[in-house]
């Protein structure tokens, strides 16, 4: 029973980095800005968020910086979208390697070339009085860092505001038909802008989680791929929190289940473990496809003096 | 999503847009990235505490100054040439295919296997053996993500780049559990026979034939699209494909198969790195030339005339870059950064140039 409880906690701290990077891909697409720069900004948090704790000793600092970063390339795609009217997928392509680029580079840059691996303190757990202590549950849900608890609040919250709010509202109705939310006076231009910025704060938070609860430590391939999983987990996530939540459940549980596998010394390839994430995604594209439903305009650029869109 | 990506904004609709309204639109973007990225990176590099005219100077003349220079930039040519046409093919459907990386390793390690387990075979049956098995496994790694695209609408940009993922194992699977080399240092195979590998061309110290192929494919693809009518339907599916379909032009079966040919370009660039560089598959040999391709091919614009000569350009950079880092000590990454605000700033440009270039028009 120990050992479930373990497996259920490593999933819990698993689930962070597809939660928010998916839940901030969810936010620009549910206002019809597609980004696929993920990747890149994870990469360019995961950097920041490191250097600055280690420079600083203060992994706080490095987290905001983190989401400050990433939400001005949020707000980049945003605004060559909206104000210039640029393709959203060559825009955010560009961005991407920007972004990869200055990840390696300001590493390199402050850390240099050393023998030694630099490392900072991974977050400390917060164990909630009262609720820690329930067996089996407590460690599993409530003896966590501070990101886990931020990201099940963020799911929440996000659910309520977009589900619950008129300002939620206002929001999809400009992903579905931003032509009619404009005639309703709804300011298209600048809720593409701030959600963009903040989906781009919640992928820089996503990839400063990684060196900063897993390794301690940056690595150039430390993101291996999960923004790009976050984008298919949004897609089959139906563009819904909750369904999001589920599906990043999915995601963290085959990395744990990989890992354990590969552990316990069990008799398959390392290889093959390795790719079961990916190939899942795949298959279940193949079938979530079918019933998630996607915002209308996603992807697409609002012109108010088209005819057309 | 099938909607053209690379017309510039504000076209304007003039029947024959004057002289100056066609050269703001052609060259202005040009040459406004070209010096804004190289003004904008420079002033990084002098704020690092280097000398960026040093730099830039190190970065444009090490290709020239040496036969190993030019040597080592046409060799870089070839895979970038490769993989940026590789993408731009399907995006002149508007797909995007973000696997050229996936689609390099896996024709790589069949190349590679091919190459060993046939390695006494002569040169005139197992070189083409070797490069043929390259290309038909980009056809069968894109043909996933293309099956996958015209039978279930999975969305070709996550299916191609999550079979990226997929290929670093298989590479790492042949590479340690089946034709391993532990001698290498890294995850490798075994060298290949020695009538799978390419010979070199000119020189001391010479370019591997592969090269010639890569012009050749290059040449065949301009060719195609730009003067048949397989390519013309190319173009008319990307542009309108609503317009496309009702004249007859099966648009998603394009799309499909532009993939595919798209693979196999990449493919056909694994098993020329196998052949003509490494003389083995290995860990790492994708380097960083799928995302270089993606911003060969936006910045050429999608055009198969204009790939091979930006590729150049790039390889030019990418051979300076690393002897920058060696003589001045800028780190190498901030070449990608100065490939990357061209690519921005190209984009930018181009809203200006259209405005002035609508004003004179």
């Amino acid at each position: 029973m120990n050992e479930f409880a373990t497996l259920a906690q490593l999933t819990v701290v698993a689930m962070v980095p597809y939660l928010l990077a998916s839940l901030g891909t969810m936010l620009g697409g549910l206002a019809g800005v597609f980004s696929v720069s993920q990747e890149g900004v994870m990469l360019l948090g995961a950097s920041v968020g490191f250097l600055i704790s280690y420079s600083t000793g203060s992994t706080a600092v490095g987290i905001l910086l983190a989401a400050a970063v990433g939400a001005l390339f949020g707000f980049a795609l945003g605004w060559a979208t909206t104000v210039l009217r640029l393709d959203q997928f060559v825009v955010g392509l560009a961005l991407f390697f920007a972004a990869t680029g200055l990840a390696g580079l300001l590493f390199r840059v402050v850390i240099g070339q050393t023998g030694q691996t630099p490392l900072v303190d991974t977050l400390p757990r917060l164990e909630i009085p009262l609720l820690s202590d329930i067996p089996l549950l407590g460690t599993a849900l409530f003896s966590h860092n501070v990101l886990v608890y931020f990201a099940a609040l963020l799911t929440v919250g996000l659910w309520f505001f977009l589900y619950r709010t008129r300002a939620g509202l206002n929001l999809r109705s400009v992903g579905e038909n931003p032509k009619a939310a404009d005639s309703l006076g709804i300011p298209v231009k600048s809720i593409r802008l701030w959600t963009t910025a903040a989906g781009g704060a919640l992928m820089g938070i996503a990839g400063a989680y990684l060196p900063l609860v897993y390794t301690g430590t940056f690595t150039e391939g430390i993101v291996g791929g999960r923004g790009w999983l976050a984008i298919a987990l949004t897609f089959f996530g139906g563009w819904r929190p909750q369904y999001i939540a589920a599906g990043a459940l999915f995601f963290a549980t085959m990395d744990v289940v990989a890992l354990r596998a590969e552990v316990s010394g069990i008799d398959i390839p390392s290889q093959v473990l390795l790719v079961v994430p990916y190939i899942a995604t795949l298959i279940v594209m193949v079938f979530a496809l079918r019933w998630a439903r996607v915002p209308e305009f996603l992807g697409k650029n609002y012109d108010r003096e088209s005819r057309t869109g | 999503m099938t909607a053209p990506v690379l017309t510039e904004p504000d076209v304007v609709l003039t029947a024959r847009p004057s002289l100056a309204a066609r050269l703001l639109r052609g060259v202005l973007p040009y040459v406004l990235a070209l010096v804004l990225a190289f003004v904008v990176a420079g002033i990084v590099i002098a704020a690092l505490g280097y000398d960026p005219i040093e730099a830039y100077r190190t970065i444009f003349t090490t290709s020239f100054r040496t036969g190993f220079g030019f040597t080592e930039t046409l060799t870089k040519w070839v895979p970038l040439t490769l993989l940026a046409l590789g993408f731009t093919i399907p995006l002149a459907v508007g797909r995007f295919n973000i696997g050229g990386e996936g689609q390099l390793l896996v024709g790589a390690t069949a190349a590679a296997g091919v190459g060993i387990v046939y390695a006494d075979l002569p040169s005139a049956v197992l070189l083409p053996l070797v490069i043929i098995a390259g290309v038909l496994a980009g056809v069968v790694w894109a043909g996933i993500a293309a099956f996958l695209m015209g039978r279930f609408h999975v969305n070709e940009i996550l299916s191609t780049v999550l079979l990226n993922f997929v290929s670093f194992q298989v590479l790492d699977y042949a590479a340690t559990e089946v034709w391993s080399d532990p001698a290498a240092g890294v995850a490798a195979t075994r060298r290949v026979g020695e009538g799978a590998e390419l010979p070199t061309i000119g020189g001391p110290p010479g370019v591997h034939a592969g090269l010639l192929l890569a012009a050749l494919v290059a040449l065949a693809t301009i060719v195609v699209t730009r003067r048949t009518a397989a390519g013309f339907e190319l173009r008319a599916a990307g542009t309108n494909p609503r317009a496309a379909g009702i004249n007859g032009i099966r648009v998603e079966r394009i799309a499909v198969i532009a993939l595919i040919i798209g693979g196999a370009l990449g493919g056909l660039a694994g098993a020329l790195e196998v052949s003509g560089v490494h003389g083995r598959a290995l860990e790492g040999m994708q380097s960083n030339f799928l995302l270089l391709g993606i911003i060969i091919g936006l910045i050429a614009r999608g055009s198969a005339l204009w790939v091979p000569v930006v590729a150049f350009g790039i390889a030019i950079l990418e051979v300076g870059a690393s002897s920058m880092q060696r003589t001045v000590g800028v780190p190498a990454e901030m070449v990608l950064i100065i490939e990357a605000l061209i690519l921005i700033f190209l984009l930018l440009s181009d809203v200006i140039a259209g405005r002035l270039a609508r004003r004179v028009a």
